[in-house]
Formats: C-alpha cells, sequence, structure tokens
C-alpha cells in the first residue's frame, strides 16, 4: 500500500496504491503460483473473517508470547516509499504512520494475532479489552501498574482524558474523529474548542476519571465497538506533561518498546530501544532489535531489487507499506529463494463501480451494468493475482461477516462479465438510460479503469461518456451530492474489523451529504433500521444482522458493482525472522520480528 | 563592477519575485490543494474547512502570496514555531521549515554536481581537446564515436545497469547513499560514486564534442595561424591562444549545466533512491505542497541567477574584450 497520507481513510490510500501497482507497468501474472495463492489467500480469509474476540485481563498480561527461534540484537532496515505525514498519535490515521506507531505508541487496548488469521482486543495500557454497563452505553477502564513513557513517568488517567481531549483541538486535523463524535456529536469542536488545554474539560457525564487508574466513557447509546477504536494508533497516548501541540508532531513521547533516536522529516528516522517500556505489561509487542534505521524516499521498484538481490543491508531490511512492483512480480514468484520471502494476504478494501442514484434510478440499469463490468481486465491492471482477486460482493474477506461465496451476480463465474445477461436486461430501458457518464482519475491507474469500464459497457449495449476528473481531488468530486456523474471506481476498507466501519459510513442514509463516503447516495428506510440494530449489538451478534444487510443492499438496491479485492505481496530480506502478514494492518506484523543473526 | 553587482542584485531579486508570483499563482490555479488531498474520503465540507484553516489556505490569495514572499526577507510565526528568515515557509505535508528540508537536502545536491563536474570536465575535455589536436587521427574517431554512443545514453537506462552490475547483481558495493564530507570523505565518495560516475558519463560525452569543435574551431582562426607563424611551439600556441578561446561556449554551457543540476538532479535521485533537491521538487509537486514547491522553485531560481553572475565574470576573465560594464 502506497502512503501517501491522505488523511483520512484507509481507503484513500487504496486508489493510490492501486495506482503505485499500475504506474510500474503493465506484466501479466504468467506464474504458475497465483492460482493456488488465490485459494490459500481466500481460505486465510475464512479464518480472518470471524468476529473479533474481547479478550480479559489474563490475556492482557505480558509478556507477549515469544517468537519461535527469536533472537535479540541488530537493526532492522525499513524501505519506504514516502514520508510519514504525520507522527503526533493524534494525527495518524494512515497505515504507513500506523505501523510505526505500533512500535512507539501504547494506547488503552491493542489487537493480538495469532498468527492463523484469528484477531482479539486486549487491554495495553488497561488491565483488559474494557468493561462495559448500561446495556453498552458506559464503558470502564483500568490501567495497568508500571506502565511509563520514555521519560520515566508513569501512565495516568490524566493523560488518558487529555489524549482524547487534545482531538477536539484545531491543530488535530488528520486523525479518527470516531470517539470525539461518540462522546460530544458531529459538532464535537464545538464542545471543547481549546482541546482540554485551558481550564475546560469535558464533564464527568461524558469523560470520567475518578482516580489516577481509572477512565469511564458514557456514551448516548450502546458502542459495543468501542474496545476496537481504542485500538486505533489515533488514539494512543500523549502524556500531558509532554505534550507541544503542533511541535509534538515531530517529536512524540514514546511508550512502546522503541523510542525516537534521530527523526529527518521525510528522509529517516531512526528507532532505539526504549528501556521504560516493560515487557511484563505488553501482551503483544516485542524488543528483539536493537533498533529500526527507516530510509524514505526509496521506490517501491527499488525496495523489490534490494530485496531481491538480499545483498548488504538488504538482508535486513523489510517493506513498511510498500508492495513487490508489478513488473518484478515474476522475479519473485519464480525463484523459490526469493518467492519463500513473501508476504501474502488480502487488504481490507473493496473496489466497486459505484452508481449515484440520484441519476441511475433504474435498477435494471445497475443491474445490467454490474453484470457487464469486467473484473478480470481491471484486475489485470493492479498486477494480476498478486494485486488483486475478483469481488463477487461488497464485503472484503477481511471483515467479519464475509461470505466467500455469495455471489448474487455470478462474478465468480464470468469473472470478464457476462454480456449476455446485461443484454437482455437492457432489452426494455429506453435509449435515453443507457446513456452512462463515468467519472475516472486523470492518473495511469484511471486510465486503465476508464478502458476497461467504456469496453465492458459500450459491449453490453451502453453509450458511454468518459469524464477526467483530478485524481487529487478525485474524492471530494465524487462526493459532492449534486455530482454530474453516473458511476465512478470508489474503493472502502474498515478502520478495524467490524461493518460498522464499512456499511456505516458507506450505505446509510443519515451520512447523505456533501463530502460522505456515502458515495451512491443510498437512503434506504431498511439499510437504515439494520445499521442501527447491528450498531448496538455485541460483535457476534451483530454478524447475523450486517449479513442481512449486506445481502438486501446488494440484491434489492445495488448501489454498487463490486469489482475486485485488494491484495498484498510484500518481500523482506534473508536475515529477518519471526515475518508473518498481519491481518489488522494487512502488511507485515512488525512486533514479531527480530534479525536471525 | 560595483555597478555590475548592484544593476545584477536588483535584476536578480525582481527575477525572483516574478518567478515567485508565477509559481504561486499557477500553482493555486491547479483545481485542487493539499487540503483536499489530504481531507481524504471522509471529507465533509468542516473537514475540509479546518484543513483549509489550519494551514491558512482559507486565507485571501493576495495575502497568502504576501505572507509567503514578505516571511523571505522578515521571517514569519507558525503556531507553535518561529521561521527566521530567510522564510520560505512551513511546508504542509511534513510540517517542516521548508528552508530547514532544503539546507537538510542541498548538501547531497551539492556533492553531486561537483563530483561529476569534475569527472566530466576532466575527462570530457580533456578527450575533446586529445582529439581536437589529433584531428582525423583513430584517437579522434575513438573519442568521437564513444561521445556519440554515450550522448545518446540517459540516466534511467544506464543508472539501472549501473546498479544491476555493481549492487544487486554482483555485490562489490553497497546501494548508493549520502554521507556527509565532513563526517566521511571516504564514505561520502564511495557512497555516492555510482550516480557521480552515471552522471558524469553523460556529460562527459557532451563535453568531448563541444570541446573538440570549440577547438578545432580556433585552431582555425587568424591569430592562431599568425603565433604559429612566428615559430611559436604548437603546444604554446594551443594553450595560449587557442585553448582559451574555445572556453567561452563551453563556460556557457557549463553555466546552464550547473544551475540546473544545482537546482535538482531529479532523474538521478529517483533513479539512486537519493534525497536531494530534484526529490524534493517531485514531492512537493505530488503532493501539491505549495511552500515547498515556493521553496524549491526559488532556491533553484536562485542558483540560476547567481550561475548566470559568475559565468558574466568568468567571460570577463577568459576574453579580456568583454567588460562587465
Amino acid at each position: 500500500m502506497n502512503t501517501l497520507n491522505s488523511r483520512g481513510a484507509r481507503a484513500a490510500l487504496v486508489a493510490l496504491a492501486a495506482g503505485s501497482l499500475v504506474l510500474t507497468g503493465c506484466s501479466e501474472n504468467k506464474g504458475g503460483n497465483s492460482g493456488k495463492d488465490s485459494k490459500k489467500d481466500q481460505k486465510e480469509a475464512a479464518v480472518q473473517s470471524k468476529a473479533v474476540a474481547y479478550e480479559d485481563a489474563a490475556a492482557s498480561t505480558g509478556p507477549a508470547e515469544e517468537v519461535p527461534g527469536a533472537r535479540s540484537g541488530g537493526t532492522i532496515q525499513v524501505y519506504q516509499e514516502a514520508g510519514l505525514t504525520h507522527l503526533d498519535p493524534g494525527q495518524i490515521y494512515v497505515s504507513d504512520a500506523g505501523q510505526v506507531a505500533n512500535l512507539l505508541f501504547r494506547g488503552l487496548t491493542n489487537f493480538q494475532e495469532d498468527g492463523k488469521g484469528n484477531v482479539s482486543v486486549v487491554g495495553d495500557l488497561a488491565t483488559d479489552s474494557g468493561k462495559s454497563s448500561d446495556g453498552g452505553k458506559t464503558w470502564t477502564f483500568t490501567l495497568k501498574d508500571g506502565v511509563k513513557d520514555q521519560n520515566g513517568n508513569p501512565i495516568t488517567s490524566a493523560d488518558i482524558r487529555h489524549t482524547i481531549e487534545r482531538q477536539y483541538a484545531k491543530f488535530i486535523f488528520d486523525g479518527p474523529t470516531y470517539l470525539q463524535t461518540w462522546l460530544s456529536g458531529a459538532d464535537y469542536r464545538k464542545a471543547l474548542p481549546d482541546g482540554g488545554f485551558g481550564d475546560k474539560h469535558l464533564p464527568a457525564s461524558v469523560l470520567d476519571t475518578p482516580d489516577e487508574k481509572t477512565i469511564v466513557f458514557h456514551f448516548d447509546t450502546a458502542r459495543p465497538d468501542l474496545p476496537q477504536t481504542l485500538a486505533m494508533p489515533g488514539y494512543t497516548v500523549v502524556p500531558e506533561e509532554t505534550d507541544t501541540k503542533e511541535k509534538y508532531d515531530k517529536a512524540p513521547v514514546s511508550t512502546g518498546p522503541y523510542k525516537i533516536a534521530e527523526y529527518k522529516v521525510g528522509k529517516s528516522l531512526k528507532l532505539v530501544k526504549n528501556d521504560q517500556w516493560d515487557p511484563k505489561t505488553d501482551p503483544v509487542r516485542h524488543q528483539y532489535v536493537d533498533g529500526y534505521d527507516f530510509d524514505f524516499g526509496v521506490t517501491e521498484s527499488t525496495q523489490t531489487k534490494r530485496l531481491i538481490s538480499d545483498q548488504g543491508a538488504s538482508k535486513n531490511a523489510i517493506q513498511l507499506t510498500g508492495a513487490v512492483e508489478s513488473t518484478q512480480i515474476q522475479d519473485v514468484v519464480g525463484d523459490p529463494a526469493v518467492s519463500k520471502r513473501t508476504i501474502k494476504g488480502y487488504q481490507p478494501y473493496v473496489m466497486t463501480l459505484t452508481f449515484n442514484l440520484d441519476r441511475v434510478k433504474n435498477k435494471k440499469v445497475r443491474d445490467a451494468i454490474t453484470y457487464a463490468v469486467n473484473s478480470k481486465s481491471l484486475i489485470a491492471g493492479e498486477g494480476g493475482a498478486y494485486g488483486g482477486d475478483v469481488a463477487p460482493n461488497l464485503f472484503a474477506p477481511t471483515l467479519p461477516g464475509y461470505e466467500a461465496g455469495y455471489d448474487p451476480y455470478g462474478r465468480l463465474k464470468t469473472p470478464a462479465g457476462n454480456l449476455a445477461k446485461a443484454k437482455e436486461l437492457l432489452k426494455d430501458v429506453p435509449a435515453a438510460e443507457k446513456k452512462i457518464v463515468h467519472a475516472y482519475r486523470n492518473n495511469e491507474a484511471g486510465q486503465k479503469h476508464k478502458v476497461a469500464v467504456e469496453d465492458a459497457l459500450t459491449k453490453a449495449g451502453f453509450d458511454v461518456v468518459s469524464k477526467e476528473v483530478d485524481a487529487a481531488s478525485f474524492y471530494e468530486q465524487v462526493g459532492k451530492l449534486d455530482n454530474p456523474y453516473d458511476v465512478y471506481i470508489t474503493g472502502w476498507g474498515q478502520d478495524w474489523p467490524s461493518p460498522a466501519t464499512v456499511v456505516t459510513p458507506v450505505y446509510d442514509g443519515d451520512q447523505v451529504a456533501d463530502g460522505s463516503p456515502n458515495y451512491s447516495h443510498i437512503d434506504d428506510p431498511k439499510v437504515q433500521a439494520l445499521i442501527k440494530k447491528a450498531l448496538v449489538q455485541e460483535p457476534e451478534e451483530a454478524e447475523a444482522t450486517w449479513k442481512e444487510a449486506h445481502r438486501y443492499i446488494l440484491e434489492k438496491v445495488n448501489p454498487a458493482a463490486p469489482l475486485w479485492y485488494t491484495k498484498q505481496f510484500q518481500l523482506y530480506g534473508s536475515n529477518i525472522g519471526g515475518a508473518r502478514y498481519s491481518t489488522e494492518s494487512s502488511y507485515i506484523d512488525v512486533n514479531q520480528l527480530f534479525l536471525k543473526s | 563592477m560595483l555597478q555590475f553587482i548592484i544593476r545584477r542584485t536588483v535584476g536578480a531579486a525582481v527575477t525572483l519575485f516574478l518567478i515567485g508570483a508565477a509559481t504561486f499563482f499557477l500553482f493555486v490555479a491547479a483545481p485542487s490543494d493539499y487540503a483536499s488531498l489530504s481531507c481524504g474520503k471522509d471529507c465533509s465540507p468542516q473537514r475540509l474547512e479546518d484543513i483549509r484553516e489550519a494551514l491558512g489556505l482559507n486565507l485571501p490569495l493576495a495575502q497568502q502570496f504576501w505572507d509567503f514572499m514578505s516571511g523571505i526577507v522578515v521571517g514569519r510565526d507558525f503556531p507553535g514555531e518561529h521561521c527566521p528568515a530567510p522564510c520560505l515557509g512551513q511546508s504542509f505535508y511534513s510540517s517542516d521549515l521548508v528552508w530547514d528540508t532544503i539546507k537538510d537536502r542541498f548538501p547531497l545536491t551539492l556533492s553531486l554536481t561537483v563530483g561529476a563536474t569534475v569527472v566530466f570536465l576532466v575527462l570530457g575535455l580533456g578527450a575533446g581537446m586529445l582529439a581536437a589536436f589529433r584531428r582525423g587521427s583513430p584517437v579522434d574517431k575513438v573519442a568521437t564515436g564513444a561521445s556519440m554512443v554515450l550522448s545518446s545514453f540517459q540516466i534511467y537506462f544506464l543508472g539501472p545497469i549501473a546498479l544491476m552490475i555493481f549492487v544487486y547483481g554482483t555485490g562489490i558495493m553497497e546501494d548508493p547513499k549520502y554521507v556527509p564530507l565532513t563526517e566521511d570523505p571516504v564514505g561520502w565518495l564511495v557512497g555516492l560514486s555510482i550516480p557521480m560516475v552515471v552522471m558524469a558519463t553523460i556529460f562527459t560525452a557532451q563535453y568531448t564534442r563541444m570541446a573538440r569543435s570549440s577547438l578545432i574551431e580556433q585552431l582555425a582562426e587568424d591569430h592562431v595561424r599568425t603565433a604559429r607563424a612566428k615559430g611559436m611551439s604548437q603546444r604554446y600556441v594551443f594553450f595560449r591562444y587557442a585553448w582559451r578561446g574555445s572556453l567561452i561556449p563551453i563556460v556557457t554551457i557549463l553555466g546552464i549545466d550547473l544551475s540546473s543540476l544545482l537546482g535538482g538532479a531529479v532523474v538521478t535521485e529517483l533513479t539512486f533512491s537519493l534525497q536531494g533537491i530534484g526529490r524534493l521538487a517531485v514531492d512537493g509537486a505530488v503532493h501539491k505542497d505549495l511552500p515547498l514547491t515556493m521553496g524549491v522553485m526559488l532556491v533553484g531560481a536562485f542558483a540560476i541567477l547567481i550561475l548566470n553572475i559568475l559565468t558574466d565574470i568568468a567571460y570577463a576573465w577568459i576574453d579580456p574584450r568583454v567588460r562587465l560594464s
């Protein structure tokens, strides 16, 4: 995944990531293992899509389980194309900074993985994943003993309060907004304009810290996903005494196993061990290596070449969020010695051809387009089977509730499109409704999308008008309610493993507004009712409700034609030990790494 | 001389102002800005406004431009940070002061430029002189032929080949990297040797051809023939009269080449994953980072102006008939 660090939405990155694969070439995957790998990925996805479990105090106690064969010492070299936009935890929302945050910062909770695709939430700074009461409207967390920042100062409930309140300040504008919105509403900044830096604080009826160890959240509705929300890097702790406001972005204080030794923005980052981190308090992280050297500005092409050659420092190197460059995929999969040093798996993103329901009102037309689109040619532009897989529905394989066989439009059987079915549906459709305006990005990826969509729809009998849109402001343009387009390719991925972070923002009628990710403008009472029901259910119970909503949306409304799931394919050096795919981040799991010699 | 310096300084200031204005207004005329890019998908109008306000993009354009340009002279204040003169603003993307970033990246670009220039001047001018001196000989033919072939190569072609052979293939050398000359002179030379040599290879070919043709032209001049007729040695005439006269076009082109290299050897830096001024220029454009783009453009323009002045001074030194006034 490219980094590029647009705010919002890890999903925003998907287009850029896809672009980065496409930019570098149009090689076709002829490799023999791609089909086998895809099946393996799908099998692993079945495990990944289980509901996340919330763990108790026993599971939240450190140290983390030893990685087999792990040894201490050495420095891991990290290659990354773009520099980090932010290092202030409150400003972190995207994957590259999220990976770094995992090494530096701790929050109340964290995700724990077992390496088999199962994900759970454990207490990180908190003793457990949280205790809910009052029907899920109140959540209580208790801080562990012995948790300190890099200066040796203990983390207290005041630090947690400060961490949350500073998110209301105007200088924090790039991080997640879930928690603030839940606590104070959509206009949350007005509730605490100075971000808690003055005398005013959130009232105890919203956020209470009755003693140094206890934090209590009060919501106006049940928030069963809170333990997962708090595991986001954007909610990791900023100790109050160390907060330097805007300056904190360049010199944040660590609470995790590593701390910053030197940071040259956009150029390099050196991490060394944080001797104040106590492994007995941390059930997830390790501190095997002495440090990490991040080298920014290394293109994915160069990363791949260096790691294939496996010479010198590259033996100790990893890709942070970069992927194997598409033109070199064959060099990687064709050499068993290189291929065994790879990480593969699904990313949480689903790419869809989204319909503007205000313009494409006839469901027959939407269904015909859904049948006609050619996922196969679009995926070829993403690097083939290593860049993406055919998406038969709107849930990513990493999402709880994902059903691999749920394929209402027969996409798996006809990945290149079912033109006969599309033509049949269009028989009685007036010519005026067959004119489709397709908006595409003015970059190389967008050009490929344009060709594939135009070709498929024209063959089905549509009159396609393609409109170029500035790639940088693409989502802003298609996010306008009165946008003049009928269809556009968009992508979305979960912020944590819950359909609540997909179905709600993308398909909830309450979200229809300028700039909202509900790009289809779907506003259906049944969908809204199901969303409301699922949001207050415990994750396992909610899974069935989300599935029902998913099926209704795709079959009865069809606001977006599923196209492809994005995939991750990374390479690492031969001296790296413990490398594994992280289900939660969909990149290499930085918590497990060591150097073999 | 004083009049020359005053005139050129005033001219340079006006030129920089105009370049700054052109860059600024062309940039803001683009259909999107950093706020749109940063706002991402979940981009409500309020969120977009928050970002614009945080970056100062909500202010009138004229005020934004004035704040930027006046900051160069008197400095500026940003939230939590003072930016002393010459302040080139604060990067939208990294929130680093642009002047600090340029100061951090410039040594690499300067190292590449100086290293490659030394190599291509020595080799290119040497080969050109030899070819002109031995015109029509096998030496001339080899030099001319080689320069023809090499000048048709590009850095994005030679660079990856050099990396494939010396780094990824044989492992004889490490990946190119920058180590400050003051910290480790050997590390500096070794770390940048591949990009320097690749850059120099392209330029060597050009300078060989240029030096040869310029020298041949000078050797055919009346004053050179007269000097020879007066019994001066061939070597003396070559260096005393022909060589000096041939330097004018070479210095002109060298001034242009150096200024473009100091403004950022974009392809070289991208090919070898080095973080110099060229890379900054690309980052600025990709991220719609107005202050960074403005800063890099102005520094590049400044380099061109300084080198133009140095070129004019060099003309006067080479040919006393040229007067700075």
